[in-house]
């Protein structure tokens, strides 16, 4: 499978900021590649240098293969971006927006697909075009980006948080959209910390901490890192026999019910011995991207973890 | 009224180098150039001998001021009042703006309006703020008069007649942040009120009646309507008549409670030409980045294209009214020529001086198609633009390319308004052509600031909309004004608008020009190729 997007030892610093410090990434052809990452991570910075709008400090970043600073311009024609936070200009109408992006992107060739993707998009969005800039609100310039997106055809989508102030109705829409041009072989990454998005559309998952991986993988890869949670009601069990159970950890009994985590491998092993015990109320939760998560940022979320100490750990 | 405080205080901080360079330049320029005056001018014989030329022709008031005898005093006050004037106008009408639409537009001001200040207590922080600086202005106008030992009461006076046209464009200034939507249209607006009062009393003083001595003039009604009319009034060192100025206190009275009027019928954020639907589709010019720089700096373009429409008009018809003078009283026709540059007639040095005049509108609408690009950069558009095939450097030689095209169109529309006027005149072929090579003659300036404002872009972007205007102005009181007031030689020279060619009898001295041009074209060259390393700067 070829990479579309490489980068190795990513820095870049921003005076004595290093916003990223040392990134591993890599993206393959028609992968829907979710990034993950707490705010200030350095997920934006990231796209930034992969559309060429910023420039590495040191390491090594390519899309398409080539380098994004110097062939930024041929790239672009490959590539569509949302961002998380979309400007427009406040006198032109949202519609004379979507065209003007579209048509800087090269839709020249083909008007009519275009006019009816975007009166599609518009559509299925609740978009209406005919308003200024400046009086739209952050969901509506959010489609405003999304619309000239999706409306052009492109072979790379490098999505920023592109649906922060989207409502949930929109936010299938989007979700369709991506599944869409992912079926037809499209690379899309898409940097957010909405897990449940992510869980929904992505094969792979990048997440960084602090500018540098901290995890890479497939969905399936990620979850072995994390426990099954499984739980049961007290009802008629002695709490004694549990610990009989093989692989039982944070063993806890509340509100009546008893409650373990097990390595996601051995969930099965464990299945015999709940027969046994004839439990009642039986729950196994698969681990969730978010668990994964908190688990990795559990430590930062104590006393606002300074970037000092981060630096002396790297 | 803690949370007055609290707002003047955050003005006063954030204002506190801008108003500080403001502030002093002023009193040091008063300083200076009187000193200059009074050494320049020593003698009553000499004050007296310049006054009767310049009454004589009167044209030359327009760039001067209100004659009112030859005393030490009336004389500064005649050749620096109303330069002073527009300075501290400028000074009043940004401060105004910065403070009220422009924090409203990027949003600021919610923030502020949602605590206990609420909508209107920032309007009232801004006026107290605005007024607090235009008398510290006009005290040190004063000081500066009397340090060189000019009368305490006339100094006073001169500089309440400053402190009172700043007041006014102050007023002025929040008056039309109320009824634009934009800061940049806001500060168009003030800036063309400041422009427009320094030219209505200029026409109120070429077009006044002068006494018989030829040492006084009594202004005509253009004068009336002009705050710097009312300053002059005045007649500071002599009359210093200060009932004038009631005016410029009830006119911006009146304009104040306008504007609080207006802040609290409308919503926050909005103003008050209501929105219309849009088009749903984009028209053919939005398919290029050329097209969208050029969309983008249409409105400016044609604003300072009528600007310089009227520029034209006017040296057009102030040629044929030195033609009058000139058969009337060849005498001082002759000694005028003299003074104002050997060869050339009384016609093309006016044209000259005149059409310096359209060549800073000429730079005044490139540099702001500069700050545009930065303007772009700072709000996040640019970067759309970026993100799709456009390169980079390639984005910013559009906005070089809409610049020429501004500098050509305001010189074209001058120079046509001008043909206008042409037909009266003696020799009207002799006046056309001279009029056009006058035109032409001032495309250079205009490459040097475009390239200048680019530049500064390229290299100091958060500097862009401060530095480049303060560059444009600075450079053109400097050429302009700087002869009048005795600056050094080399310092006149550092001006771009000294080295415009001028028609001079029959031939044109391009020398200045073509230098100009390599310095515009090397500016632009390097700003377009900084983008080849340049990283896009967000705002702030």
């Amino acid at each position: 499978m070829t990479t579309v997007i490489q980068t190795r030892d990513l820095v870049k610093t921003y005076g004595r900021v290093r916003a990223l410090d040392g990134l591993d990434l890599s993206v393959s052809a028609g992968e829907v590649h979710g990034f993950l990452g707490p705010n200030g991570a350095g997920k934006s910075t990231t796209i930034r240098i992969l559309l060429g709008l910023a420039r590495a400090t040191g390491g090594e970043a390519t899309v398409f293969g080539e380098d994004p600073w110097r062939r930024a311009h041929e790239l672009h024609r490959r590539i569509a971006y949302v961002p998380g936070d979309v400007s427009l200009w406040p006198n032109f109408t949202g519609g004379e927006a979507i065209d003007l992006i579209a048509r800087l992107r090269g839709d020249g060739k083909d008007k009519e697909a275009y006019l009816e993707r975007k009166q599609r998009l518009i559509a299925a969005f609740e978009f209406d075009p005919r308003k200024k800039g400046r009086t739209y609100s952050k969901g509506n310039r959010q489609k405003v980006a999304l619309i000239s997106a999706f409306a052009t055809p492109a072979e790379l989508y490098l999505l920023d948080e592109p649906t922060s102030g989207l409502d949930p109705l929109m936010e299938q829409v989007f979700n369709r959209e991506v599944a869409r041009v992912a079926e037809q072989g499209a690379t899309v990454l898409l940097s957010s910390h909405i897990l449940s998005e992510v869980e929904q559309l992505c094969n792979r998952v990048t997440i960084i901490r602090a500018g540098r991986m901290a995890e890479t993988g497939t969905l399936a890869d990620l979850r072995h890192l994390t426990r099954t949670e499984v739980a049961f009601s007290t009802q008629g069990q002695d709490p004694g026999v549990l610990t009989g159970v093989p692989g039982a950890n944070d063993v806890r009994i509340d509100n009546g019910r008893v409650s373990f985590t097990i390595d996601s491998d051995r969930v099965t092993a464990v299945l015999p011995e709940l027969a046994r015990l004839e439990v009642t109320g039986l729950t196994i939760k698969p681990p969730s991207l978010e668990e994964l998560f908190l688990r990795d940022y559990g430590d930062e979320l104590a006393p606002a973890g300074t970037r000092g100490s981060r630096e002396v750990r790297s | 009224m803690n949370e007055l405080l609290v707002l003047l205080r955050q003005r006063r901080r954030r204002d506190r180098f801008q108003l500080a360079v403001w502030i002093i330049s002023i009193g040091l320029l008063t300083y200076a150039s009187t000193a200059s005056v009074a050494g320049t001018y020593g003698d009553e014989a000499g004050r007296t001998q310049i006054l009767q030329l310049a009454v004589a022709t009167r044209t030359v008031l327009v760039f001067r001021g209100t004659p009112n005898g030859p005393s030490l005093g009336a004389f500064v006050f005649f050749e620096l009042f109303s330069w002073l004037a527009v300075m501290v106008g400028l000074m009043s009408s940004f401060l105004a703006v910065r403070h009220s639409r422009a924090d409203e537009e990027l949003g600021r001001a919610e923030l502020v309006a949602s605590t206990p200040a609420g909508r209107i207590l920032p309007t009232v922080a801004t006026v107290v703020h605005g007024l607090l600086a235009n008398v510290v202005v006009g005290v040190l106008v004063a000081l500066a008069l009397i340090a060189n030992g000019l009368d305490a009461a006339g100094s006073f006076v001169f500089g309440a007649a400053v402190t009172a046209v700043g007041a006014t464009c102050l007023a002025f200034g929040l008056f039309v942040a109320q009824l634009f939507r934009t800061s940049r249209g806001a500060n168009g607006a003030g800036v063309a009120f400041v422009i427009g009062a320094y030219i209505m009393r200029g026409i109120g003083d070429a077009a006044g009646t002068p006494s018989d001595d030829l040492l006084h003039v009594t202004p005509a009604w253009p004068s009336w309507i002009s705050p710097i009319g009312w300053g002059q009034a005045t007649g500071a060192y002599v009359r210093n008549d200060l009932r004038p100025l009631l005016l410029a206190v009830v006119f911006s009275a009146v304009l104040v409670a306008v504007v609080f009027g207006l802040q609290s019928v409308r919503d926050q954020g909005a103003s008050l030409i209501p929105g219309r639907p849009g088009r749903a589709n984009a028209g053919p010019l939005l398919s290029s980045s050329v097209g969208l720089a050029w969309r983008l700096n249409s409105t400016v373009i044609a604003s300072w294209a009528v600007g310089g429409a009227v520029g034209g008009l006017l040296a057009t018809s102030l040629s044929s009214l030195v033609d009058e003078v000139g058969s009337e009283a060849p005498d001082v026709a002759k000694v005028l020529q003299g003074s104002l540059g050997g060869a050339a007639s009384l016609e093309q040095a006016l044209m000259a001086t005149v059409f310096g005049i359209v060549g800073v509108l000429a730079c005044c609408c490139v540099v702001q198609i500069g700050i545009r690009a930065r303007q772009e950069e700072a709000h996040g558009t640019a970067e759309t633009v970026l993100t799709t095939p456009v390169p980079r450097i390639r984005w910013l030689a559009d906005y070089w390319l809409v610049g020429v095209l501004a500098t050509l169109i305001v010189l074209a529309c001058a120079a046509l308004a001008g043909l206008v006027g042409v037909g009266r005149a003696a020799d009207p072929d002799a006046l056309a052509t001279e009029l056009v090579e006058t035109a032409i003659a001032q495309i250079p300036v205009a490459l040097v600031f475009l390239g200048l404002t680019l530049l500064v872009f390229a290299y100091l972007p958060r500097a862009t909309i401060p530095l480049a205007w303060s560059l444009v102005g600075f450079l053109a009181m400097l050429g302009i004004f700087g002869p009048l007031f005795g600056a050094p030689k080399w310092l006149v020279n550092v001006s771009p608008f000294t080295h415009a060619p001028v028609p001079v009898g029959d031939s044109v001295d391009w020398t200045g020009g073509l230098w100009m041009i390599g310095i515009g074209l090397v500016t632009a060259a390097l700003a377009v190729a900084s983008m080849r390393r340049r990283e896009l700067v967000s705002g702030g």
